[in-house]
C-alpha cells in the first residue's frame, strides 16, 4: 500500500493520530478498497475509535500489486508511541511539511512515513509493525433508539465545564431534556468533589430522538480526541445511544473523512433517568460493584484500584466465575432488551445501602481478544468482523462494517 | 562603575584582565559547551578560548575574541587554567540573570597567574560581588589534528533547519549517522531507534544550505551521547559549518551572534563511533 497525502491533508491525518493515541496504545493501520482505516482500542477493550480515510482525501492511493494478485493488502499494528512523535507538533508540521507518503510493506516489515518538508529537506521515518487481524468493532447504530446530532462545537462547549481531570460523565436523554454531568463512584468525600451538571433543551440540536429515556455513564477521556478533531474540522457529530449499559457511538463524517469512537456505557440496573437527579447525586455508598469492572478501571485499565477502599462494599463475582481482579478480560454480561432485568451479579448483590444499584460494566468483546472462547451462549456486541460465528443473536444485526 | 576606578597598581598584579559591560556575552557562549563541569581556559593575546572534553572522543571549544570585550589586557603570550565551569557559571549569573533591558551585570575577570584563583567582579545596579574561583593545573586540550587540509566534506547550513531535526532525534538511538556525498542523499541525518530509523535529507539545493562542498561520499556514525550536547549550541548559533575529514572524524562549527551584534564562535570535534564501509 503506498499514499500520498498533500500538506493540508497532514495536519488532519496527525489530528485523527492523537485522538487515537488517546484510546490506546496501539494503532492498526488497514488499507481497504474504501479508504484507509486508522483504528485504536483501549487495554479494557471498552473503547474503540476508528477514522476512516476515503481515497479522496488523498493526493495519491494505490493499494498495490498485492490486491491485484487477489491477496490480502497488509494490516498492521504500530506502536503508538512510535508513531505519535512524528505528527506531535501539528503546527509545526502545517508549517514545513508539504507532502507526506506512507507505504506499508515495502520493505519487509516497515511503515514508511516519509515527509517532503520546505526547504528541501525530507524527513523518512520507517517503524516496524506486526502484521495483524483487522480490530474492528460492529455497532449497529441504526438500531439505536437515542440519537442526537450537534455541532462539534457545541459538544466540545458542553465537555469544557468538566475538568480534565474527570474520568466519566453521565448523558441523560428524555424528550425535554439532555443534560450532561460528571459521575462519581465508590465512597468519596462528597464535601470535596465538585457537581457540574448542565441541562440543554432538545431545540439545541440539529437532531434530537430519543425513543428510550436514558442516562448512561461513559468515559470522557477517550472521546476528547474526537471531539477537538471535529471541532478544527467543522463537522457535527452524531451521538447513537441506547438504554444504559448499551455501547454509545460518537460518530463524525465528511466526504472524505469518517471518524467513530465507541464507548462502553455503565449498566445500571435502575434506570435513573434525569427524572431522579437527587438520587444519582449522592455517590452510592456502600455499592456492589463487580471489582473487575470498576467504572474507572475499564477507562484506563493500568489504574489499579484497590478493590478494598470502597468502605463496605461487597465484591461480587462476575457471572462468569472469573476471578475478582481481572480488568483486562472484560467479562460480557448476558444482555437484554428488557433494562430492569437484573443481571446476574446484582441478583447476588444485596445491597442494604438506600441507593441501590449495583453496577456492572458492559463491555465491548473483541472475539479473538477474549479468553471466554466456551460461552458462545453469549451474545457478542462487537466482534471482529471476520468472525462469522459472533453474531448469534438476531437482535443485534450487524451493521454496515466500517 | 565602580570596577573602573580600581587603581593602576592593582592591575599590574594580574597576568589578565578582560571586563564586560554584559556578563551575559560570556555566560550564554558558555552555557554552549557546558556539559561536563570543568572547563580549560586558555587565553592568548587574541581572546578567550574555553574548553570541554568528553571521554577523549568530544571536544568542544568556546572563542570569544578579545574584540568582544571592553577591556582586554594580557602579560603573557599564554595564559592557561582549569577551572570548575559550572561554579563559574553560577558566579556570572549570582545577580539571577535579570531580563529588564538596560540592566545587566557588569564583569571584570581578573587572573594572577598560577596558582591564583580567578577573581571575578560582579556589578548590578550598584551592587558589586566578588567571586574568587581556585584555579587548577590545565590540562593539555586535545589535539584532533582535524586540520582544513583534510577535510573531504563541508557544508554550511543555517541552523533553523538544524534546530528542529536535532529537537525531532530519537534519542533511543545509540548513534547519530551523518552521510555527506556529492550525490544523493547529499546531507542526512539518521536514527536508528527502538521504532525504527529515521533519516533527515537535506538537498544541496536547499535554500538552508549556504555552502555544499562535498568531494566523496562518507557516512560516519557518532554516539548519540555525545552529540547530543552541541544541540545547546546550535539553538544559540545562526549558522552551523559541518565537516568531515579522510578518517570521519567530525567537526561542528557554530556561528553564535550575541545581543550585540558581536560574532562568537563554538566549536565541537567528534571522534567515529565505528568504521562504516563506504559506498
Amino acid at each position: 500500500m503506498n499514499c500520498v497525502l498533500d500538506g493540508n491533508c497532514v495536519k488532519a491525518f496527525g489530528k485523527a493520530i492523537h485522538a487515537l493515541s488517546r484510546v490506546g496504545d496501539e494503532l492498526w493501520l488497514d488499507p481497504t478498497v474504501k479508504g484507509l482505516a486508522l483504528r485504536s482500542v483501549n487495554s479494557a477493550h471498552s473503547a474503540y475509535a476508528c477514522f476512516l480515510f476515503a481515497p479522496m482525501f488523498f493526493h495519491q492511493y494505490n493499494l498495490g500489486s498485492a490486491l491485484e494478485q487477489g491477496s490480502e493488502t497488509i494490516k498492521c499494528k504500530l506502536v503508538m508511541k512510535s508513531v505519535l512523535p512524528l505528527f506531535r507538533c501539528l503546527t509545526s508540521i502545517e508549517r514545513n511539511v508539504k507532502q507526506c507518503e506512507i507505504s506499508i510493506g515495502t520493505p519487509c516489515d516497515r511503515v514508511m512515513i516519509r515527509f517532503f518538508c520546505r526547504h528541501g529537506i525530507t524527513k523518512t521515518h520507517s517503524v516496524s509493525f506486526q502484521e495483524s487481524e483487522a480490530l474492528q468493532a460492529v455497532f449497529a447504530s441504526h438500531l439505536c433508539p437515542n440519537v442526537l446530532k450537534a455541532p462539534a462545537r457545541l459538544l466540545c462547549d458542553m465537555v469544557r465545564h468538566f475538568p480534565v481531570s474527570q474520568e466519566e460523565i453521565t448523558l441523560s436523554m428524555s424528550p425535554l431534556k439532555v443534560s450532561l454531568r460528571n459521575y462519581f463512584e465508590g465512597a468519596k468525600d462528597h464535601l470535596k468533589t465538585m457537581y457540574t451538571e448542565m441541562s440543554l433543551h432538545p431545540d439545541e440540536f440539529d437532531y434530537f430522538q430519543v425513543g428510550v429515556d436514558s442516562g448512561i455513564t461513559f468515559c470522557l477521556k477517550e472521546l476528547r480526541g474526537l471531539l477537538a478533531f471535529a471541532e478544527s474540522h467543522c463537522l457535527p457529530v452524531s451521538v447513537h445511544s441506547g438504554a444504559a449499559g448499551r455501547p454509545v457511538c460518537f460518530s463524525v463524517e465528511d466526504m472524505v473523512v469518517e471518524a467513530t469512537v465507541v464507548l462502553a456505557t455503565l449498566i445500571d440496573s435502575e434506570s435513573r433517568g434525569p427524572s431522579q437527579p437527587t438520587e444519582t447525586l449522592a455517590p452510592p455508598t456502600p455499592r456492589c460493584v463487580d471489582a473487575a469492572a470498576l467504572p474507572v478501571g475499564y477507562c484506563d485499565a493500568h489504574s489499579n484500584i484497590p478493590h478494598d477502599t470502597a468502605a463496605g462494599t461487597e465484591l461480587v463475582a462476575s457471572s462468569q466465575g472469573s476471578p475478582i481482579i481481572n480488568s483486562a478480560l472484560m467479562q460480557l454480561l448476558p444482555q437484554t432488551d428488557i433494562p430492569n432485568e437484573l443481571c446476574v451479579p446484582d441478583e447476588a448483590c444485596h445491597s442494604a445501602s438506600t441507593t441501590p444499584a449495583s453496577t456492572t460494566i458492559c463491555s465491548l468483546l473483541f472475539r479473538a481478544l477474549s479468553s471466554d472462547q466456551d460461552d458462545p451462549g453469549l451474545p457478542v456486541l462487537a466482534g471482529y468482523s471476520d468472525g462469522e460465528e459472533n453474531m448469534e443473536d438476531d437482535d443485534y444485526p450487524r451493521s454496515p462494517q466500517l | 562603575m565602580p570596577l573602573s576606578t580600581q587603581s593602576q597598581s592593582d592591575d599590574e598584579q594580574y597576568v589578565l584582565v578582560a571586563s564586560l559591560d554584559n556578563a551575559r556575552h560570556l555566560s550564554n557562549i558558555l552555557k554552549a559547551i557546558t556539559f561536563k563541569d570543568h572547563a580549560i581556559f586558555t587565553a592568548t593575546p587574541n581572546g578567550l578560548k574555553v574548553t570541554v572534553e568528553d571521554s577523549k572522543c568530544l571536544q568542544a571549544n568556546a572563542f570569544i575574541q578579545a574584540e568582544i570585550f571592553q577591556e582586554y589586557t594580557i602579560k603573557e603570550d599564554l595564559v592557561g587554567f582549569q577551572i570548575n565551569l559550572t561554579v563559574l557559571l553560577d558566579c556570572l549569573n549570582i545577580f539571577g540573570g535579570s531580563t529588564v533591558p538596560g540592566v545587566s551585570t557588569a564583569l571584570r575577570m581578573c587572573y594572577r597567574g598560577y596558582g591564583y584563583p580567578l577573581t571575578l567582579f560582579l556589578e548590578e545596579a550598584g551592587v558589586v560581588t566578588v567571586c574568587k574561583i581556585n584555579t587548577q593545573e590545565p590540562e593539555e586540550p586535545i589535539d584532533f589534528e582535524f586540520c582544513s587540509s583534510n577535510v573531504t566534506n563541508k557544508v554550511i547550513l543555517q541552523s533553523e533547519s538544524l534546530k528542529e531535526a536535532f529537537s525531532e532525534l530519537d534519542m533511543t538511538s545509540e548513534v547519530l549517522q551523518i552521510t555527506m556525498s556529492p550525490s544523493q542523499p547529499y546531507f542526512r541525518l539518521s536514527t536508528f531507534g527502538n521504532s525504527g530509523n529515521a533519516h533527515y535529507d537535506y538537498s544541496k539545493d536547499s535554500d538552508m544550505m549556504e555552502l555544499f562542498r562535498c568531494t566523496k561520499t562518507q557516512t560516519n556514525r557518532y554516539k548519540m551521547s555525545l552529540l547530543k550536547p552541541s544541540t545547546k549550541a546550535l539553538a544559540l548559533s545562526c549558522k552551523v559549518s559541518v565537516r568531515t575529514d579522510g578518517r570521519g572524524f567530525l567537526s561542528l562549527q557554530y556561528l553564535v551572534r550575541n545581543d550585540d551584534g558581536q560574532i562568537c564562535f563554538v566549536e565541537y570535534y567528534c571522534c567515529p563511533d565505528e568504521e562504516v564501509e563506504e559506498d
